[in-house]
């Protein structure tokens, strides 16, 4: 295990090699919990420091954020045993209001972070709290919204707010009250790239007032401007040291359930000497590296004869006035996967729900199988057309699995005799065989999220649409989730996924739909797409880092594999 | 959707106290609600409209606009006609509808009233923020938790709507079919809905609990305000103006002048 390392930058600010946050021996049982969550955790945090939890859903992370701030046990009870001081405060039998002021918490639910109706009035909450001045806490609304990147939102309602301005108010109102330690559960999960970067660079800026920081997270990419890593695995620290020689354990990090950066990937295949933090710096160091052209790409498949789902001249203006989709044609064909594409907002959600019949175009129309969809009946759409939401528990609600499974089949009038026969087929399918009798709600949210799709899988449709499949899952249960989407897409299935995960467009769909402003700004092969650098800057989406690199590079890469195959002579 | 009617604004309803707009509020819903007299309760309705255009507040008025028709009308048609306190119906049809000049006098009075108490709710959730109800009702001595759940019921209601919502879609791509059924069958088929949208509800909670701890909300000390009210010169005369009104009905109420007596014929 290296050794902690504090930033030596703020040393003279320490009183004596204070520590901000001191864990010793920390063992946590949830009530309801099997195994132990935590189990003999020390760490020591010096004031300044900002470190990166990551690890697999169920390592710990949160747990372990919330003993900082003790909404652990406080919130969630258990056995805790071990010792946790912050500021010099051991937290034995003290109340997470106590902390207010001291520790300050951003949790992955944004929604549920923010009270007031107005931005100014969100901020000052927490410093009503505390019992401030007026002038005081002025100067402290004011400062934090300039932190934030927020000033002239003073007067907005919060509901009306995007994901990523949501976030970082939440951030400026946990700022707000000075906390020396402040604590980020999953602030971005939620998020689109642009709210991501948005939330990030916040952080990146915190840093540098001196802040001390723990952020947890899955993406690797939250660990660009850290101090320092800590890597959990089953409630035990695996790893724990300065942020670039942990990022570059490219096999510790996989090995965690952690997913690499590219260009830490690269750079430690090709064993390239000296560190490379950014595309760029790869770039520089690549310029000369022997490197094979890429292959040309195959050519777009003809076009069958009858499309599977036709959109033709599709308006779509939801009540209230707001114009979703103006004038979309779009054309599925059977046997694609496509993913649909384009920031917050630019219709792909609406586009998509046009597909199955959720939504009916306001103008225009939708085309199953050659059909009119607006005639067909509901039963007959739901069987062509599956559509897995974002989040299972918006579906799930039945007391077994088997139920789940059966639910949809059982709408649409599929003989009882028959149905045993199609839950076996889609657990198998999705990996969930043997879990019949399990209550939907006691697995894991990667299971929750395959049981989802295989509700939808037992009415075999012939479209299976797939709104954000990977959010909020670790790496191991995104990679398992998309393999399963691919291998349902080699059986024979059309895909369309929506997502804003670019590797995950990159590696599994084959054309992309760019929405932008409510009509189509690209529809062609995926190669292609990824070329138009201007297009996509526009629209907010960030090829992976692989691919910006080829492209430095002359050349059309979509994964690391892809890449390392053109260095190979 | 937002339940969310306040209208940003300078105008003098909104720069008075929040304490101010509260006790109006209440002095105009206690002097139309004491009155069952069209000509009486007139002029209350034209001063709260007076009070709408000035403050910026008729886009509500607009927004609202299905409600005010509908409450004004029915009700109005309704008394009409089944005005049942005596007077001199002009016909009777079915022993039931007989329509009076009373019943047309009553029903005037009452579809007035109901109107003007929407006006009046109008006027006040326009011109006076969620915070500052929270602000007026610990002024008065009510618990802070009182007002602060308020405020949060602005936030949630829309939220758990939002919620059905897309509970609803997913639902029916799995083929659930509403309509279906006998009553008690329909009761049990919410089931798929109610579920998902009430763990939802429960994990919100949760989560907000936390949130609102860490920021301290009950730690226990003395909470301060954020926004700095003046208690003005304005805010006696609207104060003053508006308990008179208040009073004044509450006499003539006293003196039974304004009820609408049943005639004679009754």
């Amino acid at each position: 295990m290296a050794p902690a390392v504090g930033n030596p930058g703020l040393a003279a600010s320490e009183r004596d090699g204070a520590f901000a946050i001191e864990i010793a021996d920390l063992t946590f049982r949830y009530a309801a919990g099997e195994g132990d969550a935590l189990r003999g955790i020390s760490l020591a945090v010096r004031p300044g420091e900002y470190v990166v939890v990551m690890g697999r859903t169920g390592a710990g992370k949160s747990t372990l954020a919330k003993c900082i701030n003790r909404t652990v046990p406080a919130f969630q009870g258990g056995e805790l045993s071990g010792r946790v001081r912050v500021l010099g405060r051991d937290l034995e039998g003290c109340q997470v209001g106590d902390l207010a002021g001291q520790v300050g918490l951003v949790l992955q639910d944004f929604e549920a972070q923010l009270f007031a109706t107005d931005v100014v009035q969100e901020i000052a909450f927490g410093l009503e709290q505390l019992g401030l001045g007026q002038e005081e806490m002025h100067r402290r609304v004011h400062r934090a919204l300039e932190l934030v990147g927020l000033p002239g939102f003073e007067t907005r309602d919060p509901a009306t707010l995007s994901g990523g301005e949501k976030q970082r108010l939440a951030i400026a109102a946990a700022l707000a009250m000075r906390p020396p330690v402040l604590v980020f559960d999953e602030p971005t999960t939620d998020l689109d790239p642009v709210g991501k970067r948005e939330v990030f660079d916040v952080l990146a800026a915190m840093r540098r007032e001196g802040h001390t920081m723990i952020l947890i997270e899955h993406e690797s990419d939250a660990a660009k401007h850290a101090d320092r890593i800590v890597l959990l695995d089953r409630g035990r620290i695996v790893a724990d040291g300065p942020a670039a020689d942990i990022r570059r354990d490219v096999a510790l990090l996989a090995r965690c359930g952690v997913r690499p950066r590219d260009a830490d990937r690269i750079a430690v295949a090709l064993a390239l000497p000296e560190a490379v933090a950014s595309t760029d710096d790869l770039a520089g160091a690549l310029a000369a590296f022997p490197l094979r052209p890429s292959d040309p790409s195959p050519p777009a498949p003809a076009p069958a004869s009858e499309p599977l789902v036709e959109v033709r001249g599709a308006h779509f203006t939801y009540t209230g006035g707001k114009a979703a989709l103006r004038g979309v044609d779009l054309r599925i064909d059977a046997g694609e996967f496509l993913a649909l594409i384009g920031q917050n907002g630019s219709g792909k959600t609406t586009l998509a729900k046009l597909l199955n019949g959720i939504l009916r175009p306001t103008r225009g129309e939708v085309r199953l199988a050659g059909e009119d969809l607006a005639r067909l009946p509901l039963s007959d759409v739901a069987g062509q057309v599956g559509y897995v939401f974002q989040d299972p528990d918006q579906q799930l609600f039945a007391a077994s699995v088997r139920e789940e499974v059966s639910f949809g089949p059982r709408n649409l009038g599929v003989p009882e005799g028959e149905l045993e026969a199609r839950v076996r087929e889609s657990l198998a399918a999705v990996g969930l065989a043997g879990l019949e009798d399990s209550d939907p709600f006691l697995l894991g949210k990667g299971q929750r999220q395959r049981l989802a799709v295989a509700a939808l899988l037992a009415q075999r449709p012939r479209l299976l649409i797939l709104d954000e499949p990977t959010t909020g899952l670790d790496y191991d249960e995104q990679l398992r989730m998309m393999d399963l989407v691919a291998r349902l897409h080699r059986g024979g299935l059309t895909i369309a996924v929506i997502t804003h995960s670019p590797w995950v467009v990159a590696q599994y769909a084959r054309r992309g739909v760019l929405l932008s402003d409510g009509g189509i700004a690209f529809d062609g092969p995926l190669r292609d797409l990824f070329a138009e650098e201007a297009l996509l800057e526009r629209s907010h989406f960030r090829v992976p880092a692989v691919t910006r690199l080829g492209r430095r590079l002359g050349r059309s890469v979509l994964s690391v594999e892809e890449f390392l195959a053109l260095s190979r002579p | 959707m937002t339940l969310y009617l306040y209208i940003p604004g300078q105008s003098a309803v909104h720069r008075l106290h929040p304490t101010v707009k509260l006790a109006g509020m209440v002095c105009f819903f206690v002097a139309s609600f004491v009155n069952d007299r069209p000509e009486f309760i007139l002029p209350i309705t034209l001063g709260i409209a007076a009070l709408l255009v000035g403050s910026g507040s008729l886009p509500n008025v607009h927004r609202l606009r299905w409600l005010f028709a509908m409450i004004g009308l029915l009700t109005f048609t309704l008394w009409s006609l089944f005005y049942q306190q005596g007077g001199d119906p002009w016909f009777t049809l079915l022993g039931w509808i007989r329509p009076s000049w009373q019943g047309v006098h009553y029903g005037a009075g009452m579809a007035l009233k109901l109107t003007t108490f929407l006006a009046v709710g109008t006027l006040f959730l326009s011109t006076a923020k969620v915070e500052e109800f929270a602000y007026a009702l610990t002024r008065l001595g009510l618990p802070y938790k009182l007002g602060f759940t308020m405020t949060l019921a602005f936030r949630l209601v829309p939220a758990f709507v939002e919620a059905g919502f897309t509970v609803v879609q997913a639902q029916r791509c799995r083929g659930f079919d509403f309509d279906r059924g006998s009553f008690l069958q329909r009761l049990g088929r919410y089931v798929p809905l109610i579920v998902p949208v009430f763990i939802g509800a429960l994990r919100r909670a949760d989560n907000m609990a936390m949130a609102l701890e860490a920021r301290g909300f009950q730690s226990g000390r003395q909470r301060s305000f954020y926004q700095r009210y003046r208690f003005g010169a304005a805010d006696s005369l609207a104060l003053a103006l508006a308990v008179t009104v208040a009073a004044l009905y509450l006499w003539m109420w006293a003196q039974g002048w304004t009820r609408i007596a049943p005639s004679a014929g009754g």
